[in-house]
């Protein structure tokens, strides 16, 4: 048990940074941190022996991510519904030059930071990020691929735009 | 192995060192050679580089306590023990409500439920039997009355009966048909019980008259204010019982 407890606070400030990344909010971050922990130790017989700690944690942290977005976003659409305006939309749009690699790596999609974090930054296995991900090895290369090129792109200060601009 | 010219593929590999040193070696001898391509897989190095050193700063947090491992062992047991509670208090309710229920195909017209009966059920499980863990122990620093305000917001202070030597040592927080409780025990020396037990008055707001009533073994004093019944709980026939009619006189 200590043993564990040990293996799992060494990686607690991996889990809080790809959180981060993702939430984009340090204090929900934590939430996100604790929630995928609680899971991660009420579920452990369902890590496999064999399997590599972090990328367990990161993929359950990533899933409960997802959830809790859509969750999100179906509250979202819930509140507009009832009250007719639309809370969640911020305020500003995000047109932004992107100017060094971070303000790039935040414009990019979930995913993508999520797969450039998991294998540039933590340095993860093709393999453990396609079973994170549950595809083909091959298609976490074409997404990756892509990522890269986007943050490239980016990087580059290359003005973007949001793609999904809504028309008012 | 790959063949020669490598894929876009076989170039992210090798950003990723994700190639076998053999492959690596051949895409090495290919970028010498291919200024073009070199410079794309540089650019995407270096990106990866400072990925890295950006993300670098992220990992230097403090640490957050709510954040370790124990603690959250901790909190999970605390919580499969409320669970376990409730599943509990479930078999209370229905056990209360079945019997009710029962007698209720005669007596509806003739009665209503007994008040209170859940507070005395929680009482024979909590005080008597000792089934369901404390949630909330007294320790030296203890705050009885701070722990039940968390959950109940301007409920009756906690009658106070250190004169008769007894004080609150546990609480415990129960579901019933009428909404959340809480119940207070209340120990002596000699190690008798006394409970303090707080519920909303239910769906259909059904407030108590100040009244008293012994079932079985057990003795019930309950009323009702603006938000909650109340009841304290004692075995009939004991000074604790005597001291429960005094001491609420108000």
């Amino acid at each position: 048990m200590n043993n564990i407890d040990g293996q799992l606070r060494e990686i607690i400030p991996r889990l809080r940074r790809f959180a981060v990344s993702l939430t984009r909010n340090p204090s929900s971050a934590d939430d996100l941190v604790q929630a995928s922990l609680e899971r991660a130790l009420s579920n452990w017989s369902a890590k496999r022996p064999e399997g590599d700690l972090r990328a367990w944690l990161f993929s359950i942290l990533y899933r409960q991510f997802l959830d809790a977005h859509r969750r999100s976003r179906r509250y979202a659409r819930m509140l507009e519904f009832f009250t007719g305006r639309d809370d969640a939309q911020p305020s500003v749009e995000r047109t932004v030059i992107a100017q060094s690699t971070l303000q790039a790596f935040d414009q990019l999609n979930t995913e993508q930071r999520a797969l450039l974090l998991w294998v540039s930054v933590e340095g993860l296995s093709y393999k453990e990020v396609a079973e994170i991900l549950d595809v083909p090895i091959g298609t976490v290369m074409s997404r990756l691929s892509r990522a890269r090129q986007a943050l490239r792109q980016l990087s580059d200060g290359e003005i973007t735009r949001p793609s999904l601009r809504r028309l008012k | 192995m790959i063949s020669l010219p490598p894929n876009e593929r076989d170039l992210h590999a090798y950003v990723d060192h994700q190639l076998s040193d053999a492959d690596r070696h051949q895409v090495e001898i290919y970028l010498a050679g291919n200024a073009e391509v070199a410079a794309q897989v540089r650019a995407w190095q270096q990106d990866a580089q400072q990925l890295r050193a950006a993300l670098s700063g992220a990992l230097q947090q403090p640490a957050n306590p709510q954040l370790d491992p124990a603690l959250i062992r901790q909190r999970l047991k605390r919580q499969s023990r409320r669970h376990l509670a409730s599943a509990a208090m479930l078999l209370i309710a229905v056990s209360v409500g079945g019997l009710g229920g029962w007698h209720a195909r005669e007596m509806t017209l003739v009665s209503p439920p007994l008040p209170m009966a859940d507070a005395m059920q929680a009482y024979r499980l909590i005080a008597q039997q000792g089934m369901l863990p404390a949630d909330y122990q007294v320790s030296d620093d203890g705050d009885m009355q701070g722990w039940l305000d968390r959950y109940f917001s301007q409920a009756h202070r906690l009658p106070n009966l250190a004169g008769a030597g007894y004080k609150p040592v546990s609480g415990r927080l129960l579901s019933t048909e009428q909404g959340p409780a809480a119940m207070v025990v209340y120990e002596d020396q000699g190690g008798h019980k006394v409970s303090f037990y707080v519920r909303p008055p239910g769906p259909k707001n059904f407030l108590l008259p100040r009244g008293s009533r012994s079932d079985g073994e057990l003795q019930a004093e309950y009323w009702s204010d603006a938000g909650y019944n109340y009841a304290m709980v004692s075995p009939s026939d004991t000074p604790a019982a005597q001291i429960l009619k005094q001491t609420l006189k108000f």
